[in-house]
């Protein structure tokens, strides 16, 4: 049976652009499986549900019942994917709660291959975030996101060692665009004729990106 | 021949989770492979005996009749630990009363390893305790269990009464039980099976369980720490088996 991916979409920062990338994320599994589940971790952020209300669910880490309540979904290999959006207030307990309960072995075990997608930036609580995520996450599941939008070229020489995933800035006024609640990036790919738009390029080309990490997952797990 | 080994697991006080320590001594000499009895003596009903029921009895430590079926076997019985998980209030009473059997003296002679492990609770009763226990304590190894059944400092932060009870008895042992989630231990205690049985998702007759997988994780990662305390004062040596590098439980 093939292996369920899980993209953990996280930073200790608040507004790094993680529910943007959660979107464009949900959006492409959505086209290329056909289904997928989010879960929206974020109770202080621009929020995921509010975008993709259709897919998406919340979840708490508070709580041991609220961790029990999405863990054992995650772990779970039902050939849905599923995509997690984690607001930078939930960050260290998550984490903390997955090497203790050793979330990664039991997910190798039972055919579910976690992604962890890291928001760079350049502040010091990225920097302090990263080693520990290095400690507990093997290299070839912790992708650092180098958002253009948010580190402007200069991602940490230490974030920029593993694999990178680069997200080119939009312009402001397509920025602004993207971000009315409404819009969709498969719909915008289906609707607009002409694809030498730029925002045509960038959706194909993060869309690109996210297969070539979905085909990286599907190796591993070969 | 190995010498027959005694751990007697109790508190005067109640609440301080004297059974939950004997618990995770039981999976830790199963584990490592160490053929281990146990008597419960909160008699009649055992807490010990629902989680280990093939190898727990239930004895009340006050009667002459039981106190020789725990001590009168010790030779004779093929495993060589045996545990007693005494109830809240009789450890003073139970050591005094080995103490007239003779047994104390025994094992002073080194022909019984006799450890105690003291469960203590965040609270200056249950530290009171110790100078009254460790007057019997010549001869046995005396282990003092910090057991952090909340989020208790054991006075650290006053470092004077801290010492006036820890340091106060030279040749025991500190021993640290971390606390384990809540709802990790109450589903454990539903599930009425051994940590190590539960951490593998099983039922109570080995039949697959369906048990949540953090809470596992919850118990699995709390196990291994106070398994790495046993390992820290070398248990397996004291019971004279040797290392316990390779054991299944902690897979």
């Amino acid at each position: 049976m093939a292996r369920t991916p899980i993209f953990i979409i996280c930073s200790p920062r608040p507004l790094v652009g993680k529910t943007l990338i959660g979107r464009l994320l949900t959006e492409y599994l959505l086209l290329k499986h056909g289904t997928v589940t989010a879960f929206d971790i974020n109770l202080k952020e621009p929020s995921l549900l509010e975008f993709l209300p259709k897919v998406t669910e919340t979840a708490d880490v508070i709580d041991t019942y609220g961790k029990m309540q999405l863990m054992d979904r995650l772990i779970v290999n039902d050939g849905v994917p599923k995509v997690i959006d984690l607001g930078f207030h939930a960050f260290d307990e998550f984490f903390k709660m997955t090497g203790e309960i050793g979330f990664l072995k039991e997910a190798a075990r039972r055919g579910v291959s976690p992604l962890i997608l890291f928001v760079a930036d350049t502040d010091r609580a990225s920097a302090r975030a990263f080693p520990m995520l290095q400690q507990q996450i093997p290299p070839n599941a912790l992708v650092t996101i180098d958002n253009e939008h948010i580190v402007r070229g200069e991602l940490p020489p230490a974030m920029g060692r593993g694999r990178v995933l680069r997200i080119a800035a939009l312009p402001v006024f397509l920025k602004t665009y993207i971000d009315r609640l409404t819009f969709s990036f498969t719909g915008y790919l289906r609707n607009e004729k002409d694809s030498s738009t730029e925002l045509h390029q960038w959706i194909r080309q993060n869309y690109f990106s996210f297969r070539e990490l979905e085909l990286n997952l599907m190796l591993q797990g070969s | 021949m190995t010498k027959p080994v005694v751990i007697v697991v109790g508190a005067d006080k109640g609440g301080v989770g004297k059974t939950t320590v004997s618990r995770t001594l039981l999976d830790y000499f199963s584990a490592n492979n160490v053929p281990t009895r146990a008597f419960d003596t909160e008699s009649p009903r055992g807490t010990l005996k629902r989680f280990h029921p093939e190898i727990t009895e239930i004895v009340d430590m006050t009667t002459t009749s039981d106190q020789m079926k725990i001590f009168d076997t010790l030779n004779a019985a093929s495993p060589s630990v045996t545990v007693i998980d005494v109830r809240a209030g009789l450890l003073s009473p139970a050591l005094a009363s080995l103490r007239d059997i003779g047994f104390l003296d025994a094992a002073k002679s080194g022909q019984i390893t006799f450890a105690v492990f003291h469960i203590l609770g965040p609270s200056i009763a249950s530290l009171d305790e110790i100078a009254e226990t460790a007057n019997f304590m010549q001869g046995a190894k005396y282990f003092l269990v910090k057991n952090f059944i909340n989020d208790t400092q054991f006075f650290q932060w006053d470092q004077a009464t801290y010492n006036s009870y820890f340091h106060r008895i030279k040749d025991a042992t500190e021993l640290t039980i971390p606390k384990l989630n809540e709802m990790a231990y109450e589903q454990v205690e539903v599930s009425s099976v051994p940590f190590l049985k539960f951490v593998a998702n099983k039922g109570v007759n080995d039949e697959a369980a369906n048990y949540s997988f953090v809470l596992r994780g919850y118990v699995r990662h709390w196990l291994a720490n106070v398994w790495s305390e046993f390992d820290r004062i070398k248990l397996t040596d004291l019971v004279g088996s040797g290392k316990s590098a390779a054991r299944g439980g902690e897979k």
